[in-house]
């Protein structure tokens, strides 16, 4: 049964800003699943909180908006206790790099097959406009009022250093640019991770929407990026937060093994040298003997 | 705006209708959803012209789906809609939470602007001569459709001047 992207659409109406970045950003989702050709109830969608974290209820996949900053924990869980499960993570920067920010580590090393998706609005818009992880320096907010002291989180920087087999970029003003790194980065074997510049139209800064988008984004196919190369990729994504360059920064040449994969040669590695169920028995029996005497 | 994965020096008149119903779909769904988002917000003028322009796109659709259905019957389609980004269909960045009627025409209008250069755009690389005609009936439709908005522009009172950035709060997310 092929899917179109309509049947991943929930009959929940988002409640999102008109003109927030992210009811882009869902709909290239469903794209990118209409493509990849899993059925909804094949797939579990995880968040945290925040306005982007409301996207598991937007689909008809199975949906948990978790815990803020948890929501990478929880999918890591479920993707073990169900493999065949397609299983994506979605969340905003401040839910990702500032609460969240320790799970992304332990994410990308454990190399677990999930598709991170953070929309980075550079602020917590749910909340009304604060400094989030990624707001750029100098960024007058609610909570900095003279301008913010201190220096962004660069997540295409950050997750490349803790050696993420699949790192991209998109922004919902290129909506089939978008779909297609999605689909791409649910298809790759392993841990991947999409950073979408989904402009928050409320609180975000009025130079930094989807027309600002369209006019200054670079695709890196263009740019003849290799995205084989993670050393180009890492000098590429220094130009976070003043460039908007988009497709794939790196995608691991020879995708390194999954936790799920290191598992199951685990489970076949000890499978010969286990004990037969008798032989336990007689251990415990003796060993109880022994304890009583 | 764009149609991916289609050689339209290829495209048949079967392609071209499939093309052109998935089109006003788009259009059609994104309308409601902006409809949808103005319920939401408690912005009950601009819903209903967006409920107005589903309309509209809803019966363009459903002629040019009996059109097709005639031809074709149930032919299997090589046309999908996830191949259609915003090519009739406002683009999301286009709502706002206090938009007035008049920015939601406005917005409208070039809607069927960017349809129009979007068929009239096409025309060269069209061989086939019953699709290049399609294309042609396509385009001067959007004429139609934009002096339609341009009508219903004409009756509205002109916009206060007030920027409700300047005194309405922010849209509640949640």
């Amino acid at each position: 049964m092929n899917c179109q992207p309509k049947d991943f659409k929930s009959d929940l109406k988002p409640i999102w800003c008109p003109g927030c970045g992210d009811f882009g950003v869902v709909q290239a989702i469903y794209r990118a699943l209409a493509a990849v050709g899993r059925l909804p109830h094949d797939i579990a969608f995880v968040s945290g909180i925040g306005c982007s974290s409301r996207i598991p209820g937007y689909t008809t996949a199975y949906g948990f908006n978790s815990v803020h900053g948890r929501a990478l924990p929880i999918a890591q869980g479920l993707k073990i206790a169900n493999p065949d499960l397609l299983v994506l993570v979605a969340g905003g920067d401040g839910d990702g790099f500032s609460i969240g920010g320790g799970h992304v580590a332990h994410a990308i090393r454990r190399n677990i097959d999930l598709t991170y998706i953070v929309m980075d609005n550079q602020i917590y818009g749910l909340t009304k406009g604060q400094l989030s992880p990624t707001s750029k320096q100098g960024l007058q907010t609610v909570t900095s009022s003279l301008g913010s002291l201190e220096q962004p989180v660069n997540p295409l920087l950050y997750v490349l250093s803790y050696g993420a087999p699949f790192v991209a970029q998109g922004t919902p003003a290129d909506m089939a640019g978008l779909a297609a790194v999605i689909e791409e980065a649910i298809r790759f074997p392993g841990f991947s991770f999409v950073n979408v510049q989904s402009p928050c139209v409320t609180f975000g800064e009025d130079d930094w929407q989807l027309k600002q988008h369209k006019a200054v984004m670079k695709s890196l196919q263009s740019l003849g990026h290799d995205p084989a190369d993670v050393i180009a990729a890492m000098r590429l994504a220094q130009g976070y937060g003043h460039e908007l360059h988009t497709g794939v920064f790196y995608r691991a040449p020879q995708p390194p093994p999954t936790y799920d994969a290191l598992v199951r040669a685990r489970q076949q590695e000890q499978a010969g040298k286990a004990l037969p169920r008798e032989r336990v028995l007689e251990l415990f029996a003796a060993k109880k003997k022994e304890t009583a005497a | 705006m764009s149609v991916q994965g289609l050689d339209y020096g290829k495209l048949s008149l079967q392609d071209a209708l499939d093309l052109a119903v998935l089109i006003e779909e788009e259009a059609k769904e994104r309308y409601l959803e902006f409809a949808d988002q103005m319920q939401v917000h408690h912005n009950p003028e601009a819903e209903s012209f967006f409920r107005f322009m589903a309309g509209n796109e809803e019966k363009h659709r459903a002629e040019l789906a009996g059109r097709r259905q005639r031809l074709f019957a149930d032919a299997p389609s090589k046309v999908s809609s996830a191949m259609l980004f915003d090519v009739e269909a406002p683009e999301y960045d286009e709502a706002r939470a206090f938009m007035t009627p008049r920015q939601a025409m406005e917005s409208a209008l070039g809607c069927e602007r960017k349809a129009h250069e979007f068929f009239a755009g096409l025309l060269d690389q069209i061989k086939d001569p019953s699709v290049k005609e399609l294309f042609q009936e396509l385009r001067d439709e959007e004429v139609h459709h934009q002096a339609l908005v341009k009508r219903e522009l004409l009756r509205l009172p002109p916009d206060s001047g007030l920027n409700p950035d300047d005194f309405a709060d922010e849209p509640v997310a949640q």
